[in-house]
């Protein structure tokens, strides 16, 4: 096969698996499973075959998918080291996702859609990887979201699942509609939206990057990245099942908008770049405040997934996108590791989701327990582990360039360091809290393996050397870049010891304050107003309610009333009125009577008596 | 001229047999449900079999027209004849107007209706008129076909409509009897101060490129066209015929009028608007432009507050409409594709709503939103079906609504006048995503609301069933054809439109032409 055919065959492979569930197995759960597992493996198999044909040359073939005029859309792919890369991190930690889901989800009564849902998003996903245009990319963008609502809403009589898919999906959508007046503009700006011609001229003509053109797009990374102030969405999604949470809300589809703001990184001018690290850095740091008032286990994961987008966003917005991209797919593998592990938790808990009503785990559950402190060092961003060097590249490239951005982050990591510890601690060390904890078992083979595997990643995928040649090239890049700056070596050491020390007091704080195996928060119980501050995440939520309630819902009711009482009422009405009044005179004048023939006999005369008397 | 080939004839048959079908069920009552239901899949089922057929053997060419048929009419002295023919243009929306017509006749056969042969025969017309004015090189046929088309609804909705339906009709029938009238004046006028002394398309569009109309009568009878055709299309503040009628209308009529019907009016501003009058429509601009971004928002934010699921949609398909509006001002090749895109896709997924609405009816005995909940558990497909159906009228790629909305997108900002349009207007895809999304929500998501759980438990609620899956599949199916393969439509109709757009402007437009994107780009090209 060509690498083009290969190409083809992977981005279909999970739409026909899709369409081929929707339609004959919606009562065949089982089957279904493994026909969806099933394409995940082959994607792994086609995504090895495609690696294996690219030489570091970069695909790019387009077919003509729409045309009007002067407007014309491609379809088409560009698979260069970018693409490549994320599609092996996307195949393979999307196959060992749908591993882990034929546990998790297997008493499940809708594994059909489930399942489904899961080929769909992975069909979205990809084509948002090899997409060569704006246009393409904002297609399976929209797809993303459509699968990520499906797979919130899974449990679907539940009130939470019911509101969080509508406001993801709605949220996301504000973003969009940045997103997409962005590729609108830049349409007609650069003249085209595919991905190396605009770099081509942006490269020949430096000038006609434009500013505005560049902050709509950015619109689209808020929405899907769920950066401020469009982060609301991301800790409702939790409402989804687990598997979920890890594939879509954690390692790949919030990675997306990072991914995106990589693709077109040349239409960026500095402003904007400031931006989003300023932005970036904030949410690190507002994020990792949030999780501490959280009692979800998965929330907690939320947060923190949060926080490390803001990281790769601050990255990228420092000019080193290849840092940000680094530490993006270190991230899908701890991160993923940690919401499966959870999930294996929550499997063995009998859907218990509270740190408090847990407790005693490492016990119980030793290989999730000991998985999960791999996932939660790798975060920290302990020496060595995968973590560790995407993290240290972030640090010391905002430590070269911005020092605010710097404290704003090493705050971050020490709020990193403390939130995990504070779910560690509690969660898997000490006596069990709750009727559920005390009889949690070890997950079975089907959850534990993706664990194992996950966590071998989250150790080593950190160091570049182990990587294919032809995978990371732009990280390769950017990391030898930073390198070779000036001050590195200096700033290198400071880093290292600055970051090992927020982990080591982060962890040390959060169990001498929480302690082992806890069963009710400190700070809840010390400190309520810092804790009611911190739960009130800046009462976004509650302005966003507001608005929605009072504002919006007002002005449409408004409105409505108006519609009826004006265009309704008044025109239409009012003319029907009016002319059934005329109908009414003019019946009055003709109705035979004498008497009132001679009064408008009498008032024709005194008119033209006026008139004559030139009174009008 | 008239040439009695195969496919002609085909043509004329597809547009007579529903009336022969219909005026036979008219007196059809002696009949057995079974012939009934043979009887008249068939007045539905050829419509479309040709249609397809005919889509299939379509070939492009630029300019004329296929399948062209032309028979006297007593009327030549003044230019009438009936003159049939598809182009590129009107080629798919025939063919959505059998599309459509077979799904709710489908539907209609099946559903249990008071004097069930009245019922079909009237939906036999209608559809015969709607095939007949998107195959209309005449334009007086075009105009008539539609008046044909219209009456069916009105006495469908006093008959089989649902509350007040006296009113509904009778406001429905002044509205939109006002908005033909309006239209009507402006082909007369048209046709007078155009002195083509014919009524052809065609023949209208040459006459006028080499004798273009003065300022002033252009701007008159553009002034008629567009209203009397907005008001057609429920063009803000025109529409408050739409919501009201849609929802007491029986859904075999809704589907109808809304999926077809309705879109007659901007197919003729979209084929007699800029092509014939392009100074008019200048000179119209900021009115279309305004009022259909009122269609947009304010008729957006009204639909949010519904809470009458019909009445919803009927909003919802008011709203979109102002994107097609939008298209219409744009005066651009792209625009008019993607106002044929949205025309289609509309006219797919807003029938699908309409029959959707009643399935959900029938099992949830309410119309109102918040007296539902939880239906998914119970008609998980229905729920699909449905959830399918909202996404694709809120735009969401893979169906075409999407490219349609894009498409005119693009168009806007193709021409920096009207670039700023573009970003009010595009906040109707949020809008869209609240009332969609908020509809599914309230329906099938979550626990029952609290007088709905015992409806809920009864048993009796069962999953959408054949004879409503059939038209709803057929329906789902052409949309993602267009979300998916788009060119099965833009290819040809991009040069018919071309060769229309650019007629008008090239002839009698030299001052535009300069300020033209097109020709900027052009220029620009010629720079480097």
């Amino acid at each position: 096969m060509t690498a083009t055919q290969i190409l083809i065959a992977l981005l279909l492979t999970p739409l026909v698996t899709a369409t081929f569930i929707a339609l004959f197995m919606r009562r065949l759960g089982a089957i279904a499973s493994y026909f969806s597992v099933t394409a995940a493996g082959l994607i792994c198999i086609f995504s090895v075959l495609a690696i294996g044909h690219f030489d570091g040359s970069t695909i790019a073939v387009s077919w003509d998918w729409l045309r009007f005029g002067t407007f014309e859309v491609q379809i088409g792919f560009l698979f260069d080291s970018i693409a490549a890369t994320m599609l092996t991190m996307v195949a393979f930690v999307g196959f060992l996702i749908h591993i882990f889901s034929l546990g998790y989800m297997q008493s499940d009564t809708a594994k059909a859609r489930f399942f489904g849902g899961l080929s769909i998003f992975m069909f979205s996903m990809l084509g948002i990887i090899l997409a060569d245009n704006l246009i393409m990319i904002f297609v399976f963008w929209e797809l993303v979201g459509f699968s990520s609502y499906m797979l919130i809403g899974h449990y679907l009589d539940t009130e939470e699942a019911k509101e969080a898919s509508k406001k993801a999906f709605i949220v996301n959508r504000i973003g969009d509609l940045g997103f997409l007046v962005g590729i609108v503009y830049a349409y007609w700006h650069f003249g085209t939206v595919n991905l190396p011609k605009l770099e081509a001229l942006v490269t020949a003509q430096p000038d006609l990057i434009n500013a505005t053109i560049a902050a709509f797009l950015m619109c689209g990374f808020i929405g899907k990245s769920a950066q401020f102030p469009l982060h609301v969405w991301l800790p409702d999604a939790m409402a989804g099942p687990t598997p979920v949470s890890a594939l879509i809300h954690a390692a790949t589809m919030v990675a997306a908008g990072v991914y995106f703001l990589i693709r077109i990184v040349f239409l960026f001018p500095v402003e904007v770049l400031d931006f989003i690290s300023y932005l970036g850095a904030t949410v690190a740091v507002y994020a990792g405040f949030c999780a501490y008032a959280q009692h979800d286990i998965k929330k907690i994961l939320a947060y923190s997934t949060l926080s490390q987008l803001g990281y790769m966003a601050t990255a990228f917005g420092l000019g080193y996108p290849g840092v940000a991209f680094f530490h993006l797919i270190t991230h899908a593998f701890f991160k993923a590791l940690l919401f499966l592990g959870a999930g294996s938790v929550i499997h063995g808990c009998h859907h218990e989701q509270n740190i408090f009503k847990m407790g005693g785990l490492i016990k119980r559950m030793p290989v999730t327990s000991i998985t999960f402190a791999i996932g939660l060092m790798a975060l920290c961003g302990v020496y060595g582990m995968s973590g560790f060097y995407s993290k240290d590249a972030i640090l010391i490239a905002s430590g070269l360039t911005n020092t605010p951005i710097f404290v704003l982050l090493i705050i971050g990591a020490f709020l990193t360091a403390g939130y995990m510890g504070r779910l560690f601690w509690i969660a898997f060390l000490g006596t069990p809290n709750s009727e559920a904890a005390s009889h949690a078992k070890e997950s079975p083979l089907t959850l534990l393996l993706p664990l194992v595997i996950l966590a071998m990643l989250s150790i080593t995928g950190g160091l570049l050397q182990l990587w294919p040649d032809s995978l990371g090239g732009l990280i390769r890049y950017d990391v030898d870049h930073l390198h070779h700056a000036e001050q590195y070596d200096a700033m290198h050491y400071f880093v290292l010891k600055l970051g090992t020390a927020a982990w080591i007091i982060g962890l040390l704080a959060a169990l001498f304050f929480y302690r082992v195996g806890a069963s009710e928060d400190r700070l809840k119980k010390n400190f309520l107003p810092i804790f009611q501050f911190l739960h009130a995440k800046l009462w976004f939520d509650e302005i966003y309610n507001f608005y929605v309630a009072n504002v919006q819902q007002r002005v449409a009711r408004l409105l409505n009333f108006l519609d009826l009482l004006l265009i309704e009422g008044l025109l239409i009405r009012g003319s029907a009125g009016a002319i059934s009044l005329l109908g009414m005179f003019a019946r009055s004048v003709h109705v035979g009577n004498l008497h009132s023939y001679v009064y408008w006999f009498l008032a024709g005369m005194l008119l033209l008596w006026l008139a004559c008397f030139g009174l009008f | 001229m008239s040439t009695f080939d195969l496919d002609s004839l085909l043509l004329l048959s597809s547009i007579l047999l529903p009336l022969i079908v219909g005026a036979f069920l008219l007196f059809g009552a002696f009949l057995n449900k079974a012939t009934r239901c043979w009887i008249s899949a068939l007045g539905f089922g050829w419509p479309l079999t040709v249609a397809v057929l005919l889509a299939c053997f379509f070939e492009e060419n630029i300019g004329a027209y296929n399948y062209e048929l032309c028979l006297p009419t007593g009327l030549q002295s003044i230019g009438i004849y009936l003159h049939l023919g598809l182009n590129a243009v009107s080629m798919p929306l025939f063919l959505l107007a059998g599309i459509v017509g077979f799904s709710a006749g489908l539907y209609a056969i099946f559903s249990q209706v008071d004097r069930p042969h009245l019922y079909l025969a009237l939906l036999l017309f209608m559809l015969s008129g709607l095939l007949g004015t998107f195959a209309s090189v005449d334009v007086f046929f075009f105009y008539f076909f539609h008046e044909f088309a219209l009456i069916p609804t009105f006495i469908m909705i006093g008959i089989w409509g649902g509350s007040n339906r006296r009113s509904v009709a009778l406001q429905m029938t002044i509205y939109l009897t006002l908005g033909a009238m309006l239209s009507l004046l402006g082909l007369i006028a048209l046709y007078i101060a155009s002195g083509a002394q014919s009524f052809s398309l065609p023949e209208l569009r040459s006459y006028l490129a080499a004798n273009p109309l003065s300022q002033t009568v252009q701007n008159n009878v553009y002034g008629l066209l567009l209203f009397g055709f907005g008001i057609l299309v429920s063009l803000f503040p025109f529409h408050s015929w739409a919501p009201k009628g849609y929802a007491s209308a029986p859904t075999g009529a809704a589907m109808l009028h809304a999926g077809v019907l309705k879109k007659f009016g901007l197919y003729g501003l979209l084929q007699l608007g800029w092509p014939l009058l392009p100074l008019g429509a200048v000179h119209w601009l900021p009115w279309i432009i305004w009022l259909a971004l009122a269609n947009i928002l304010i008729i957006g934010l009204i639909t949010i507050a519904q809470r009458d699921l019909k009445l919803m949609v009927g909003y919802s398909s008011v709203m979109h409409m102002g994107y097609a509006f939008l298209g219409i001002a744009t005066f651009s090749v792209v625009g008019a594709g993607g106002v044929l895109l949205l025309l289609l896709a509309h006219g797919l997924s807003v029938a699908l709503l309409f029959l959707l609405s009643t399935c959900i009816y029938q099992r949830s005995l309410t119309l109102d939103m918040q007296q539902m909940g939880g239906l998914a558990t119970k008609a998980p497909v229905l729920a699909a079906f449905f959830i399918a159906a909202t996404m694709a009228s809120i735009g969401l790629p893979g169906f075409g609504n999407f490219w349609g909305e894009f498409t005119i997108f693009v168009a806007l900002a193709e021409d920096v006048s009207t670039r700023w349009v573009v970003f009010p207007a595009a906040i109707g895809i949020i809008i869209a995503a609240i009332y969609g999304l908020r509809a599914s929500a309230n329906i099938f998501f979550g626990q029952p609301s609290s007088g709905f759980t015992e409806r809920l438990q009864s048993g009796t609620i069962r999953d959408l069933e054949l004879h409503e899956k059939l038209p709803a599949t057929i329906l789902i199916i052409a949309l993602v054809v267009l979300g998916i393969f788009p060119r099965v439509v833009s290819d040809a109709a991009n040069d018919e439109l071309s060769a229309s757009y650019s007629l008008s402007s090239e002839s009698r437009f030299p001052e535009i032409l300069l300020e033209s994107p097109i020709n900027k780009i052009q220029l620009e090209e010629t720079h480097k």
